[in-house]
């Protein structure tokens, strides 16, 4: 019972203000999907369009090959998890559960009987005759997802439902998630700002920026090879290091930067020729201090500034000769007892670890 | 003396102050309506009597004063009062509560102008209202020629519904426009995107949600209607409510059944004001009790857990009731002392007033006048007067009636 989403060139327009713009999307039935996306860049607009509460300016919604404009929020086979849940105070957690049930006229037992079901998939049972105050913030989550699910939707759409959880909490929902979503086995859109978020749960990512699409891609694809200079620092950490093209050899390029000369991978897409002002990438853990035996093809001279102690990492801010910054993270289980703030050390890169894009903003900036 | 205690001192005579100029009138004429004599008053007193709240009395001029059991315009006044209150209350409560949710739906410049104009009703002076709704629904009863709208148009108790629902739906507007600016606007979106209709989004989310502002505005409703004076006074035409009734009372000079008809209003106020209370403390302590429950099923800890010897406290407000006694056990054995009581002392001050008013009657006939005194001179006579109708030059410069 799940259903693709499509969008097909849609567009929303506030005034003469883009929300979104010119997006083509299509998400497949099953899948879990998310829009990456700082906040403002139009994600949940998106959202709003194919909920229903935001007819798209240009372009169609598709769900199911069906066009679905004209169609109202609630005669659409979506629901949506509200940002802030939205769950109805004044009413009981079953009968939130069972409101989609009641408003379509379900007779009462056949509703306490779903809503009991659906108690025992989010392992809340017995509790439904709680107030929606007497629970807890991830019970309320669940309890969001359970409204959700009970007119069985064919796509269920997620407004960063996590977003007000702590840390721990958030990390066990979104393995819980991620396990409702492959019992209920329908399609997931998720909106999210965290990037962590959006890799641990979603078979892939659409990464936005400003309104438009940066990269659509499964997880693993964009944080290895991102399109741009946004999606390379927006998802995960990154260091760029900015120069000219000097060299191509073959899907290698050669940067010329004030602090040397370093190898990086070219995307296929975004070819680059010789004199091209370009930003290399290089992540700080693929920044390494070199032992004997190892054989970088790139090499980088830093002066410590200060130390950070993450527990798993320990992370290094340095600059360079020319004053760029840069950031290298160690495990903790390495021993770097011998390098201090003001010492110089030498670390190194392989080029298969770092990529080359023509020169943009970046999502630091 | 310390300061702080001189404050609290001086603090403590001003709320005196306070509440005895807000309250002194009030517990001054409770009083009076247990006085037997014919004018609401403590001094002098005649005697301790419940006649006001029945049958009141026949005067010993004749005239008879009837007491609030008895008094049929009183009655009729607090009837048609009810009605009124009960129309004003199912008009003004919707049409409050449909305004504050168009104001929740308009946004842009339109929003200030709508709110102005739907709270200026409460700026018109009520006189302006009232005569204004009885002129325009004479206009359209002289329309219509016999039938349907000449009889409602001037029906005083339909046009008195629409002269204070007039104003009287801004007070439940702004009742309700501060419920719903509360009002989380996703929830509305989360029924609808469950798939509930417009409506079934009204009645199952957002009058649930204003439940508590329909009662209080059908609350502040009732009472503005039943105490409204200025309005009704024109729009009730022939009719009369109780607050016309009272104040053409007052004209023709008051009787202690006033101050009777005053207390039971006090208390019937008190006692509904402490039901309210009693029951808001209680649904709060239910409240209360049953978020401690989950406190403590969820703190994994006793650390809560633990129980509080309470010590005995003087509850607050003993002065007060202490006060209160005191003054009630003075006041009683002073009448007890003085046999100010009971039926002895009632036909007792009865017959005193009525031989005086019997000796005055008396020393009236004893003057004889005669036939010439009569029709002229110092005590009678209309010759000062005679004909001055019959000036030609009285109306010269009247302009005539438009």
């Amino acid at each position: 019972m799940s259903a693709d989403v499509e969008l097909s060139d849609v567009s929303v327009t506030f005034g003469s203000f883009y929300a979104a713009k010119n997006v083509n999307v299509k998400v497949n039935g099953g899948e879990f999907f998310s829009f990456l996306g700082p906040s403002g860049c139009g994600k949940t607009t998106l959202l709003r369009a194919i909920s229903g509460f935001q007819e798209p300016s240009e372009g169609k919604v598709l769900i199911d090959n069906k066009d679905m404009s004209g169609i109202g929020p609630n005669k659409r086979p979506t629901a949506l998890i509200f940002q802030n849940l939205a769950l109805f105070p004044l009413m009981s957690v079953s009968e939130n559960i069972a409101f989609s049930l009641e408003v379509r006229g379900v007779s009462k037992e056949e509703r306490k009987k779903r809503a009991d079901e659906l108690l025992e998939l989010i392992a809340l049972e017995g509790q439904g005759d709680k107030k929606v105050h007497q629970l807890s913030g991830g019970q309320k989550q669940r309890v969001a997802i359970a409204r959700a699910l009970a007119v069985e939707p064919k796509v269920l759409l997620l407004d960063e439902p996590l977003s007000a959880l702590d840390l721990k909490l958030r990390q066990r929902m979104r393995t819980e998630l991620r396990e409702i979503q492959k019992r209920v086995n329908i399609t997931f859109i998720y909106i999210t700002h965290d990037q962590g978020e959006a890799l641990t749960m979603s078979d892939r990512i659409a990464v936005m920026n400003e309104g438009e699409l940066e990269q659509i891609g499964k997880c693993d694809e964009v944080y290895n090879n991102p399109l741009t200079p946004f999606v390379a620092t927006f998802v995960g950490e990154n260091n760029p290091l900015y120069g000219k093209v000097t060299g191509i050899d073959g899907d290698k390029a050669q940067i010329e930067t004030a602090d040397g000369q370093y190898l990086a991978m070219m995307n296929e897409s975004k070819k680059l020729n010789i004199g091209d002002e370009s930003i290399a990438f290089v992540r700080p853990e693929s920044l390494f201090i070199p032992r004997d035996g190892d054989n970088f093809d790139n090499k980088i001279n830093v002066n410590i500034e200060s130390f950070e102690f993450e527990g798993n990492l320990k992370n290094f801010y340095a600059r360079l000769q020319s004053g760029a910054k840069i950031k290298f993270s160690v495990p903790n289980a390495i021993d770097t007892s011998t390098i201090s703030s003001g010492s110089s050390i030498a670390l190194g890169f392989d080029s298969s670890k770092s990529v080359i894009l023509p020169k943009a903003s970046l999502a630091i900036d | 003396m310390r300061p702080s205690y001189f404050i609290n001192f001086m603090m403590g005579i001003y709320i005196f102050i306070f509440f005895a100029y807000l309250f002194g009138p009030l517990i001054i004429m409770s009083i009076t309506a247990f006085n037997s004599a014919e004018f609401p008053s403590i001094t002098p007193w005649e005697c301790f009597s419940f006649r006001w709240f029945n049958e009141g009395k026949i005067a010993y001029d004749g005239q008879h004063l009837a007491g609030l059991l008895t008094d049929w315009r009183l009655h009729d006044g607090i009837i048609s009062s009810l009605i009124i209150g009960a129309g004003v209350v199912t008009l003004s409560v919707p049409i409050g509560m449909a305004a504050a949710i168009v104001l929740t739906q308009v946004r842009s410049q339109l929003r200030d102008i709508f709110y102005s104009i739907s709270i200026m009703p409460v700026l018109f002076p009520g006189v302006i209202i009232g005569i204004s709704t009885v002129v325009l629904w004479d206009r359209l009863a002289g329309l219509g020629g016999e039938g349907f709208i000449s009889d409602i148009g001037r029906n005083g108790i339909f046009l008195t519904i629409l002269a204070q629902t007039c104003f009287i739906s801004t007070y439940c507007f702004l009742i309700f426009v501060a419920r719903l600016q509360r009002f989380d606007q996703t929830q509305e979106e989360a029924a609808l995107d469950l798939g509930a209709s417009q409506t079934q989004v009204f009645f199952k989310i957002l009058v649930p949600y204003l439940s508590p502002a329909i009662a209080s505005a059908a609350v502040i409703a009732f009472l503005f209607s039943f105490e409204n004076y200025n309005t009704t006074v024109f729009s009730i035409l022939s009719d009369q409510t109780l607050t016309t009734v009272i104040a053409s009372k007052v004209r023709l000079g008051i009787s202690p059944a006033l101050s009777a008809l005053a207390l039971t209003i006090i208390a019937l106020t008190i006692i509904a004001a402490a039901t309210y209370e009693v029951l808001r403390r209680r649904a709060e302590k239910r409240y209360k009790d049953t978020q401690e429950k989950f406190v403590k099923e969820k703190a994994a800890d006793n650390r809560i857990n633990k129980n509080y010897k309470i010590g005995f406290k003087v509850p607050r407000g003993i002065v007060t009731i202490l006060i209160l006694v005191v003054f009630t056990i003075y006041g009683a054995t002073q009448i007890l002392k003085n046999d100010l009581y009971g039926q002895s002392c009632i036909d007792a001050a009865d017959t005193e007033k009525k031989s005086k008013f019997y000796d005055q009657l008396n020393a009236l006939d004893a003057i004889e006048l005669s036939e010439e005194e009569l029709s002229g001179g110092e005590l009678g006579g209309n010759q000062d007067y005679g004909d001055i109708f019959g000036d030609p030059s009285l109306f010269q410069d009247f302009g005539g009636f438009d």
